[in-house]
């Protein structure tokens, strides 16, 4: 057996296990973010956007000032952590959801950057420089896109072929 | 070999079926791969509702709920839609066109050159100023000024001639009438209503005649120098009718309005402590102010007479002049200057009214080249009646920030143009509260625009409640909108929230405390015959 999946995927069991874990606790992590937002009646990047600070300040807190831009940006934010987080759960659609999910995360990470000069270390619960959670997050997809897992451990298995 | 040759078959047979069995089995594992997540899936669907609920309900805390309350209506009052246009311009006489006089005409409408220069860079005018010239048109004439000194005066003439404003200033150009003196102005037929915005001890006086000649009155706080002078200034108002709004514009905030509100509804329980507070550290914080063209106060630009009015007489002083806040003949300390407006944040939250005894100690030991202003000075307001007391902390020379604090058996509430509360540990109304009392159960915030705010002074200013105040959607000049009240009722729209009452209540209060410090002794209000009692 052991033998068989190494051949077929170039995996041991232990890699083909850490990687799929991984996946799912990433899919877990932004389809209950996702499903939160959804769930809390009136919820809106609003005050999100408008708190930001850093390179994408301005561009954020336009977009919060916008109505009908603040109104894409939260439906794009709630599904698209919700359909995100789900096909990461799944192993679907795999490859296009683990760039989409780094980009939504980088623009999480960019909205509040780990500078100790814009002074939001205050308000976390840990101390970061340069480096957060949700950089670790984006790294963490980005190992997943080189080595993917859905192809086997997922419902991209089943669409392999065609 | 027959026999050989079927031994052969059936193990070729069985080798055949136990690789179909396990080919079989391989296919259904890889299979089954594929579904590897399928019963994390599972468990997530099955119990992520259950949690996502209790997640919003920590994060969403129903303020209302909290505070035990079924509304809040001070947070969906509408503003006053514009109530004046071209029939109904009132006709504005400023009398005091200093520093804060020409704050006042700007909240009008009316800004200097100087400022419009000032707020235009590159061409563009900024956030600031924009934000002037989008403020609502209050269709009122700048018809008069008049100064005791001539250099205002003058400016007085140059913001009447400034051609940027909100409404597009429409017809609005007309070169303002500079009158001699306060008298002259209010016998004029070309005027409608007044501002006052001078010293002190001139209040009652102008006040007095211009309301006994039927015009409308504006008076910057402090209302009176004297109890006797308030006694007379409400007794004329209410006798002549003119609209009348005294200039604490924080009537105004929001927050106020929020806590009087709460307050009634019982949020806060029984008052027993109010704590309000000055802490200033700086020159400027202690009234010792100069502007750019002093050096231009002189015997011939300075109408000294006028200026003294009934205070005794002193030879020419520009140090008097400039800052008469210091000087009791002419200002009311800082008791006047500062515990004014504190007082009467807290005294339209909880209604306070006069107190019956105050007493009141500290000294000038500091600025003291600088008139007879103490710079330390404690003040204890008893309510036998109301069961509470509330006291005031001065220092001249320290900058620690404090709000106003109304101590009551459920909770603790920190006000000034936010609102932060916290739950009294033994608290009845709040056992279920899980909040501890070092965080706040309950805060309030206006989101206010105060980008281009940045000194200190400011800060204060704004965290004070004097600043702009969150309305009906929209972030407003808290001055604006006092005057704006005061506008609309004289066209019959409303009425003044910082009336002759309130303002009866605000001069007598702080001139008790102003008769403690001097006499050093304790004061007594006896409100039959509307006397203060010494000793």
């Amino acid at each position: 057996m052991k033998k068989n999946i190494e051949t077929t995927t170039g995996y041991s069991n232990g890699q083909i296990f850490s990687l799929t874990f991984l996946r799912v606790l990433i899919g877990w992590h932004l389809l209950y973010e996702g499903l939160v937002k959804l769930y809390t009646p009136g919820w809106t990047a609003k005050g999100y956007l408008l708190g930001s600070a850093g390179p994408l300040s301005p561009l954020l807190k336009g977009m919060a000032q916008s109505k009908s831009i603040l109104y894409i940006v939260d439906i794009m934010n709630e599904w698209g952590l919700v359909l995100i987080g789900l096909c990461l759960f799944i192993g679907l659609l795999s490859k296009p959801c683990k760039i989409l999910a780094m980009i939504l995360i980088s623009f999480y990470y960019l909205a509040y950057p780990p500078f100790a000069s814009l002074g939001f270390n205050a308000h976390v619960e840990g101390s970061y420089w340069i480096v957060n959670k949700n950089l670790i997050e984006i790294a963490a997809l980005f190992v997943l896109y080189q080595f993917p897992s859905s192809h086997i451990t997922g419902i991209d298995k089943y669409f392999k072929n065609n | 070999m027959r026999k050989n040759g079927f031994r052969v078959f059936r193990k070729g047979i069985k080798t055949q079926k136990h690789q179909y069995k396990i080919g079989m089995n391989k296919n259904r594992r890889d299979f089954l791969q594929g579904m590897a997540a399928i019963p994390f899936l599972g468990y997530f669907a099955f119990a992520f509702k259950d949690n996502i609920t209790k997640e919003i309900r920590g994060k969403s805390i129903d303020y209302l709920k909290t505070l035990k309350i079924e509304n809040l209506k001070a947070t969906e009052k509408k503003l006053l839609p514009p109530t004046g246009s071209n029939s109904n311009i009132i006709r504005i006489g400023l009398v005091g066109n200093g520093w804060r006089g020409e704050q006042l005409l700007y909240s009008l409408g009316y800004a200097h050159p100087e400022i419009v220069e000032q707020n235009t860079v590159n061409g563009k005018y900024t956030k600031q100023f924009q934000s002037f010239l989008d403020q609502e048109d209050l269709c009122v004439e700048f018809a008069g000024v008049c100064d005791t000194f001539e250099i205002h005066a003058r400016r007085g003439f140059e913001i009447s001639q400034n051609d940027i404003c909100p409404g597009g200033c429409k017809g609005k150009t007309k070169p303002v009438k500079i009158f001699p003196t306060y008298r002259e102005m209010i016998a004029s037929n070309e005027i409608d209503a007044i501002v006052i915005a001078t010293p002190d001890h001139t209040h009652a006086q102008i006040a007095i005649n211009a309301a006994k000649a039927g015009k409308h009155v504006y008076l910057e706080k402090p209302m009176t120098h004297s109890i006797e002078e308030a006694i007379e200034l409400r007794n004329t108002i209410k006798s002549t009718g003119v609209i009348f709004q005294l200039g604490h514009e924080n009537r105004q905030q929001m927050s106020f309005k929020m806590a009087q509100e709460m307050y009634q509804k019982g949020v806060l329980g029984t008052v027993t402590m109010v704590q309000t507070f000055t802490n200033k550290n700086s020159p400027d914080g202690a009234w010792i102010r100069t502007r750019k063209f002093d050096h231009l106060g002189n015997p011939n630009t300075i109408n000294w007479k006028e200026f003294l009015a009934n205070a005794p007489w002193h030879d020419f002083d520009l140090k008097r002049y400039f800052n008469w806040q210091r000087y009791s003949e002419y200002g009311t300390s800082v008791t006047g200057n500062d515990f004014s407006h504190k007082y009467d944040c807290v005294n339209q939250v909880l209604g306070l009214g006069i107190p019956e005894t105050v007493v009141a100690l500290g000294g000038q030991y500091y600025y003291k080249n600088h008139g007879d202003m103490p710079d330390v000075i404690n003040a204890i307001f008893s309510y036998p009646e109301r069961g509470l007391t509330m006291t005031y902390d001065c220092t001249l020379l320290s900058g620690i920030y404090r709000q106003s604090h109304i101590l009551s058996s459920e909770a603790t509430m920190d006000i000034d143009n936010a609102i932060m509360m916290y739950k009294d540990d033994n608290s009845e109304r709040y056992k279920d509260i899980n909040s501890g009392s070092d965080n706040p159960m309950y805060y309030y915030a206006p989101s206010a625009d105060v980008d281009a705010v940045s000194s200190a002074t400011s800060k204060a200013y704004l965290k004070g409640g004097y600043g702009p105040t969150f309305i009906d959607g929209k972030v407003i000049d808290a001055t604006f909108l006092h005057l704006k009240e005061w506008i609309d009722a004289i066209r019959g729209f409303g009425k003044t929230s910082c009336n002759i009452d309130a303002g009866f209540e605000e001069a007598v209060t702080f001139n008790l405390a102003n008769l403690a410090y001097t006499h050093k002794k304790p004061v007594k209000w006896d409100k039959v015959n509307e006397k203060a009692i010494i000793g």
